[in-house]
Order: C-alpha cells, then structure tokens, then sequence
C-alpha cells in the first residue's frame, strides 16, 4: 500500500515564501486553512483556486503554480478573503505581489486582457496624470487587438472584442457619458518623477 | 464649513452628474466642497495590480496637496479613490522610510493629518443630527432601495477600521431613512460587482451582477442606490445584458445617494442630471409622485 505525500523542496519552498511574504507584506505562515477566505470569494467557484490554496501553493515551493494560476487574474480585488481572515493576511496583496513577480519572470498572463487593463490604465495616468477614458480604452483595445492578430485569431476573434466595447461607447456616448475635452494635470514633471521611480511600471 | 475635495477622474468624465450632484448637496448642507489643486490620479486597483510603489505615491501627492489646504478634511466620494488614499495614509503612517522617499518628490509633502472622510462618513452623521431631515422638502415615500456598498468603501487591503459594520453596513440605510425612503434588508450589499473585470473578464463580471440584481428584485426593491461611481457605471450599464443573459425582467434604476438627496431636497431632474443614466429612473419617480 502506498500513501500518496506532498514533496516539498524545503530550500526552494523557504525562497517562495521570502520573496512572497517580503513583497506583499503578508505573513503567510499564520495562514492555518480555515478557509473563511474561501468561502467569501465571488470568483473561488469558477477558478478552483480560492485564497488559501493559493497560499498552500507558495508554502510548498511550487512557484511556477503560484506565478500562474487563475486565481492570480481572475481576483477582482473585492478584499473579502482579508476581511475576513482572522489572522489578517490579504490574499489581494499577495496576488497582487505575484503579478509583479510573473511580470519580472516573463510568464505569459492567463488572461492577457486583464494585464493589458492595468497596464494602459497605468499608461494613460502616466501621459497626462490623470485618466482620459477615451484614451485609456484606445490604448487597451489596441494591445488587444495586436495581441489577436499575432496570436493568429484573425479579424473575426478582433471583431468581436472591438464590437463589445463599441457597444458600451455607444452607449455612454448617446448618455453623455463619453467625455470629449481632456484631463491634465499642470505639474506633470512631478507625475513622471514617480513614475521613474516606480519598479517596473510604464516608464520605470 | 469648507471642507476639501478630491473629485477623482471618473467624477470629471464618465461619471461627472455625480461632481455636480455633490456639490449642490452639499452646499445645500451648508458645507462648500473646495477641490483640492492640480490634484493627480490615485491609481486606482490598476496600480496594486501593477506597482506598489505607485500604489502609495500617487495618492500621496494628493494627501500632499490636501495637507498644504490649510482644511483639516477631506471629501472622497468615489469609493476606489477613497479607499486607496487611506491606505496610502495609513501606510505612510507606519513606514516612514518609504513616506520620506517620496517626500522627496512632492513639492507638497505628505504630513498624514488631514481626515480622509467617504461620503457616507459625512451624510451619515448630519442625518443622526438632524440636518438632513430639516432640509427635505419632498419625503420619499414609497421609494425601495437597496442600498449597494459594493466593496470598496468598507474593506481594505490594509489593517484600517471603520465606523461602520463591515459585514452589514447601515450608514446609507440611515441616511436613505432621513429622506423619507423605506430601505430594504437584503444580502448582496457588500458583493463585488467586478468592478473592472466588467471590461477585461465580461462573464465573471455579469455573473457577480446577475446575483446582486436578482436579489434586490427577489426582496422588492424598486432601485439600486450606491455611493461608487465603478458600481453605479457596472449595475446601470450592463444591466441590458445581465438581465438578458439570466433571465432578470425587472430592471431597476441605479442611484448614487446624491440623487435621491437631491430630490427630496427639492431639485429637479435637470438640475441633477438624471437622464444620463442607462436604465431609466423618471418613470419610477414619476409614478412615486416624487418629481
């Protein structure tokens, strides 16, 4: 009779857990598997990974599982799993670490058009310090669409994207809710200076 | 009373009638909402999601610029804006290292001591003395609301405490009673409406809503009322597909808090802007006899 056992690398387990618990601030070994986290996430069902998986996940070393796993892209930061955690650990920081750790690892994003969200919603910031909508969505839906081309999906697939955000334009636009004139700061030298100063967002 | 005010960038573009209703509210209430100077994007989630660093900087340039206002509080009423300025404040408070790295940044530095206060904090506390009910001149009677907190404006991705109740808030119950109106108990109060996966992960985000929007129809309410412009945009402009796709036949206006104060101050429709909404909310205050 066999038993079937977790193998853990200790050496590359202990690694993990510095650099997660480093970069997100959270103490992960507090973490005892109660699964309040669980319970209360909206997106747990449909990823199969809720928080304290997650967490199990970079205690056992298994890096390459925890830089890419669906929970990681999926979670809509409503910080329910750290409300309600009775040891405090923010399971939103920590995907919110290991996003910049898969970015820094060049791991393809699971799902590319969340990444290209917060990536040009960062972008637009960045240009005038504040968010034009406008821009903001151009920029998004253009990384979607080069992305579709060169993964070979063809117009159709870019088609279809294009035509859900057209709709939701149209929409605001007939609510007057598309605003045309454009925000900006003055001091925006100050903007770009944090910018630089950041890790590795736009500019940095 | 003057009391500084962050609009945030959604307030001066896709949601804007929710600057101005702001403004006329709270003048109404004899507090006159000074917009801080040159004020920058606070990042948002996108920021968490992509950079620490500026996680915390660029809310603090703002908590900068309202410290040098010489007012000792200041209004957020765009749910993500509020939430990620305290954050910042709170982890500046603790980590000073990081606060004098970009310190040195900001021709405004951040000192920490100016009072970040959501909408709710401010409304809630002038219905318990009163205020609210003096100024009304049309109760809501009849009004069902239930009222969305959403997320942001109760939970944190930081150790901070709140007035009210994290799991059952009642503040915008409270001031919804001031009004006249008859708020409804219900459980999706504080669920995720998927904020930005509204645009980047559709479904998920429609399947979030579906849940809130079918509750509040299943308890009888006749609208949403919200104080965050993120959950206002999302339950007001998907609700067409939410309700296609899950079979929902009611559908119900979304108000942010402003509109309803607005009415039963005495404002007219126009005066609030109310017709850039998706969902259409004049023919549930015409029936009310409310407008």
């Amino acid at each position: 009779m066999s038993l079937s056992v977790v193998q853990v690398d200790y050496k590359l387990s202990r690694s993990l857990i510095r650099e997660v618990m480093d970069r997100s601030g959270q103490n992960l070994l507090a973490c005892y598997q109660c699964r309040r986290c669980a319970a209360g996430c909206p997106v747990g069902d449909e990823t199969g990974v809720t928080p304290d998986r997650l967490i199990r996940t970079i205690i056992f070393g298994d890096r390459e599982k925890a830089l890419s796993n669906l929970l990681v892209w999926k979670c809509v930061a409503c910080y329910t799993c750290g409300s309600r955690c009775p040891n405090n650990i923010q399971t939103a920081r920590i995907n919110e670490a290991l996003k910049e750790m898969g970015k820094e690892d060049h791991v393809e994003p699971l799902l590319p058009a969340v990444a290209a969200f917060h990536d040009n919603f960062m972008r637009s910031a960045s240009h005038f310090g504040r968010i034009n909508e406008i821009e903001f969505m151009g920029l998004y839906e253009l990384q979607n669409t080069k992305r579709e081309i060169k993964k070979g999906g063809g117009w159709k697939v870019v088609a279809g994207a294009l035509k859900s955000s057209a709709r939701l334009a149209v929409s605001m636009m007939k609510k007057k809710r598309l605003h045309f004139r454009l925000n900006r700061i003055r001091n925006l030298s100050e903007i770009k200076r944090l910018f630089r100063k950041a890790g590795n967002g736009p500019g940095g | 009373m003057q009391i500084a005010y962050y609009p945030g960038c959604s307030l001066h573009a896709s949601s804007q009638l929710y600057d101005i209703q702001c403004r006329k509210v709270f003048r109404q209430l004899g507090i006159e909402l000074k917009e801080i100077e040159d004020w920058n994007c606070c990042g948002a989630t996108s920021a968490g999601k992509t950079d620490y660093f500026l996680s915390v900087a660029l809310p603090a340039r703002n908590l900068g610029i309202a410290d040098s206002s010489g007012l000792s509080e200041m209004l957020i009423p765009c749910s993500s804006c509020y939430n990620r300025t305290l954050v910042s404040q709170k982890i500046l408070s603790e980590n000073h290292e990081l606060k004098n790295r970009i310190n040195t940044e900001l021709s405004s530095k951040v000192e920490g001591k100016v009072k970040i206060s959501s909408i709710l904090d401010i409304l809630v506390s002038r219905a318990d003395s009163g205020e609210i009910a003096e100024k009304v001149t049309k109760k809501l009677e009849g009004l069902k609301p239930a009222c969305y907190y959403g997320c942001l404006l109760t939970r944190f991705p930081a150790d901070i405490k709140i007035s009210d109740d994290v799991e059952n808030p009642r503040g915008m119950e409270v001031v919804c009673k001031a009004l006249g109106a008859e708020p409804l108990d219900w459980s999706y109060k504080t669920d995720c409406c998927g904020a930005s996966a509204a645009v980047n992960d559709t479904e998920t985000s429609l399947s979030l809503m579906a849940g809130i929007l079918k509750d509040a129809v299943a308890r009888g309410a006749d609208c949403l009322v919200t104080t965050c412009p993120m959950c206002q945009m999302n339950m007001d402009a998907y609700q067409d597909r939410v309700c296609d796709m899950y079979g929902i036949t009611t559908k119900l206006p979304v108000f942010f808090i402003t509109e309803l104060m607005g009415i039963a101050m005495g404002f007219t429709p126009e005066e609030l802007e109310i017709d850039r909404h998706f969902v259409d909310c004049l023919g549930l205050l015409k029936g009310l006899k409310l407008v």
